[in-house]
């Protein structure tokens, strides 16, 4: 009957899965998150040629200058070394993005799989390892993150791995509240009698339907990670002057907010920027992901 | 003109700005109502049956709802023009109102007693000692025993029909002259729904209500109502004294509507083979439910019966019926055959093996053979895969299609069920009940089963909808030489799918035999009462 023409419209899906694609096109569609996008998509690209780019070098003081205010020479101001605000600005954002997303990453896996894992299968094996969970919630951050630098020295690695190691717990336990909410349903079942893997259950049919609250998470997660690592520096794991991450500006500014205030307002507003575009860019990708959201 | 009316609604006309425009949700109804008269409104969903009433009352949200024009009097007065205060006066007080699902209504954190008493201190001046004394001397009058003791209780105490005993009295307590029952039965067990029925029927007569009675039911309709509406989408098609209506309905729509109940025997042959050893034999089965307490290594677990040894065997070909109210354990029953709930003893056999203790491979290579095909179709698909994707999904990874060649038997499942293969790429949420229930279906036959097991897949979807999904399913099981376990509470449904039915209760099996023999001369008392429990038109 109207055999050509489906078969036509039909072609374009075959490749790979249609949530995927359609998401794609959705989110292209959302300027808001287009334009978040954008606006990270710059810092990445700033932040990976800041080397070439920046006005001065990172260690370059002086000494004499000063604090000085933003100038057409020191664009940002000067801190009270009298370095360049704007090269530290730059080379910060190498750090932090690294950290913000790179640790977010890593939770975001541990923590997704970890929840799903345990929401699915429930039982006993759910009460281990969320006790687990637990035991870890209880540790004092503090202690915990001394204890690793005195053991392994300060490295970057071990800066991903101590903030690893705490923002995934949050992330598995929103996880497994939602699959457990979700596991009862029909669908779930209709995939169970169908004979499906719990393995293929969980990454087709449970995770994806959890993405909502997950994404929303995520976008809060990297701004508190950012802030997280000036906190990690300060205790001596993670980086050391001259070097320079937005957190440790940001830290550094706040203890001469009265008399130096762009020390203090140069990187908030750089870090209150990302912020902004990573939760336009987070809710696009929520509704993106979501068929029933998008269609009107 | 019409003085001596209690309610007179004219032109009533209401709107749903929605983000695709406006909608219009009543279209023009005028219908009036004398003290002491029963109307019914019959219609599917989306008939803007209970729309109608509830702008009445000016329950609902406005915007995106506006009701553009009509009058409503009541003694005399217009509803809709009436301000917010001197409304609230007559909700409660002269108009009550129960709806369908007595689990929601109730608040679950107070005492029936404080509930009650509420409603009456907010209504009548009275001390809160005489509030308590009405409130017992209402739930004896809706037939609650014990009404003194069981006052004090709160509602998960009180089973879903007495909870609408509840809801009756609370409605009633204020003394209203008009009652709009919203589906009140519908959430209900055939049998306890027959005797609030009765409940209602007996309280009108005696305190000369007038009711407006929503259903979807024509059977209940036609038992409930002297006058009725029939709605299509927000226009009334036809109304009506009830007689006249079932003996000589005059619009298509309502002949529709009644053609849509199922009165008839089923309409083909049994296919069953009754040479061969039956593929499906349980013996014995005991399903229970584990409830946990105690410490994590020292975990105590008690069970509670779901099924209670049962046995029941299948032939190559047959639809077997599983009849039971809630709560008998029938889709315990269809659950544990495939393995969603563990058994604790007995015997499952399937095409000569052991289905209860197979290894998780040959688990897997089963379940194939066996598919289920679930009740609430807005559940049982996937929210974020597309149609493609659903039916797709199955195919693959038992390795029945591969990449070229799924998207002609998805195809061919779309023809199969009766949908457009241009739907392919769309979501289920974009999709009417009775498509999503197709979607189901298509899922259900993708591996090409030996055995389905339906649970209660028609209970959820509009009457007419219900029929077509039924001859569907009968015109699949021909096609496909499908065998299947059919569970439903609904007998006349049963009566017009099945070759044989079984029949449970409180886990246990009362009966079973023949279709049209069990109909005819039923055994057991449960029996009697399920089949009575029918509606006739």
């Amino acid at each position: 009957m109207s055999n050509i023409s489906t078969e036509n419209s039909l072609q374009k899906f075959e490749k790979g899965t249609s949530l995927t694609r359609d998401a794609i096109a959705r989110l292209f569609k959302n300027k808001m998150a287009m334009a978040g996008l954008f606006v990270l998509l710059f810092m990445v690209a700033i932040s990976l040629f800041t080397p070439w780019i920046a006005p001065y070098s990172y260690e370059e003081q002086n000494l004499d200058l000063g604090a000085s205010a933003p100038s057409a020479a020191h664009w940002l101001g000067t801190d009270t070394l009298g370095r360049d605000q704007l090269t530290r600005i730059m080379y910060g954002s190498r750090i932090s993005l690294m950290v913000g997303f790179i640790a977010t990453a890593v939770a975001l896996t541990i923590g997704v799989l970890w929840g799903a894992i345990a929401g699915y299968l429930g039982g006993r094996v759910d009460a281990v390892m969320m006790r687990i969970v637990d035991a870890l919630y209880a540790l004092p951050f503090t202690i915990f993150i001394i204890l690793l630098t005195v053991i392994f020295g300060s490295s970057m690695l071990l800066l991903f791995l101590a903030i690893g190691a705490v923002e995934w717990l949050t992330m598995a336990r929103i996880v497994r509240g939602q699959v457990i909410s979700i596991k009862r349903q029909e669908f779930v079942e209709a995939a169970v009698s169908m004979g499906l893997s719990p393995w293929r259950i969980i990454s087709r049919h449970l995770i994806p339907n959890v993405l909502g609250p997950v994404i929303v998470y995520t976008t809060l997660t990297i701004p508190s990670v950012i802030l997280l690592e000036s906190f990690l520096s300060f205790l001596g794991l993670g980086i050391q002057p001259p070097a320079s991450s937005w957190g440790s500006l940001i830290s550094g500014g706040v203890e001469t907010m009265e008399e130096y205030p762009w020390l203090l307002i140069f990187p908030g507003l750089v870090l209150t920027v990302t912020l902004f575009s990573l939760n336009f860019l987070g809710d696009g990708l929520r509704d993106a992901l979501d068929p029933r959201a998008s269609k009107d | 003109m019409s003085s001596e009316k209690l309610l007179n609604v004219q032109n009533l006309r209401v709107l749903f700005n929605t983000r695709h425009g406006q909608t219009v949700a009543v279209e023009n109804l005028s219908f009036s109502l004398a003290a002491g008269e029963v109307l019914g409104i019959v219609g599917e969903s989306g008939s803007g049956k209970s729309v109608a009433c509830y702008a009445l009352l000016g329950l609902i949200p406005m915007p995106p709802g506006k009701i553009e024009s009509g009058r409503a009097l009541f003694h005399g007065k217009d509803l809709l023009q009436m301000p917010e205060a001197e409304l609230r006066h007559v909700r409660g007080h002269k108009i009550a109102m129960i709806f369908q699902d007595p689990m929601t209504c109730l608040n679950p954190y107070m005492r029936i007693a404080d509930q009650l008493i509420e409603v009456l201190l907010q209504h009548k001046n009275i001390s809160k000692k005489d509030a308590r004394e009405k409130s017992i001397a209402a739930l004896i009058e809706v037939g609650i025993h014990d009404a003194e003791k069981r006052i004090d209780e709160y509602p998960h105490q009180f089973s879903g029909g007495m909870r609408q005993r509840v809801m009756i009295a609370m409605a009633l307590l204020a003394e209203p002259e008009l009652l709009i029952a919203d589906e009140p039965t519908t959430a209900l067990d055939v049998t306890v729904q027959a005797q609030i029925l009765a409940l209602i029927k007996s309280l009108q007569k005696n305190r000369n209500l007038a009711v407006i009675f929503i259903t979807h039911d024509l059977g209940v309709a036609a038992q409930m109502a002297d006058h009725m509406l029939v709605m299509e989408k927000g226009k009334l098609v036809e109304q009506g004294a009830s007689e006249g209506i079932f003996k000589n309905p005059t619009q298509e729509y309502t002949k529709k509507l009644l053609s849509a109940v199922l009165t008839t025997a089923k309409p083909v042959a049994s296919a069953a083979k009754l040479d061969e050893p039956p593929l499906l034999d349980v013996k014995h089965l005991q399903v229970g439910y584990a409830s946990q307490a105690g410490t994590f290594f020292n975990r105590i677990t008690r069970f509670a019966r779901g099924v209670d040894d049962v046995s029941i065997k299948i032939q190559r070909g047959e639809i077997v019926g599983l009849v039971g109210e809630s709560g008998s354990g029938k889709s315990t029953l269809g659950r544990s055959i495939i393995r969603l709930v563990d058994a604790q003893a007995g015997e499952v056999t399937f095409n000569g093996k052991d289905l209860l203790h197979l290894a998780a491979d040959n688990l897997k290579a089963a379940r194939r053979d066996v598919q289920m095909i679930f009740q609430d179709p807005y559940a049982s698909l996937n929210p974020r895969m597309t149609v493609f994707d659903t039916l797709a999904e199955p195919l693959l990874v038992h390795g029945i299609a591969t990449k070229a060649t799924v998207l002609d038997q998805v195809n061919e499942l779309m023809d199969d069920v009766g949908l457009d293969r241009r739907f392919i790429r769309k979501y289920p949420h974009e999709f009417s009940g009775g498509q999503r229930q197709r979607i189901a279906i298509a899922r259900a036959i993708a591996l090409k089963p030996k055995l389905i097991i339906a649970d209660e897949p028609v209970s959820a979807l509009d009457v007419t909808i219900r029929a077509q999904i039924l001859a569907l399913l009968l015109e699949l099981t021909q096609k496909h030489n499908l065998t299947m376990l059919f569970i439903s509470h609904d007998m006349s449904v049963v009566r017009y799918l099945c070759d044989r039915v079984v029949v449970m209760q409180k886990g246990k099996l009362v009966e079973e035999g023949e279709t049209e023999q069990l109909f005819s001369a039923p055994q057991q008392e449960y029996t009697r009462q399920l089949l009575a429990a029918i509606p006739k038109l």
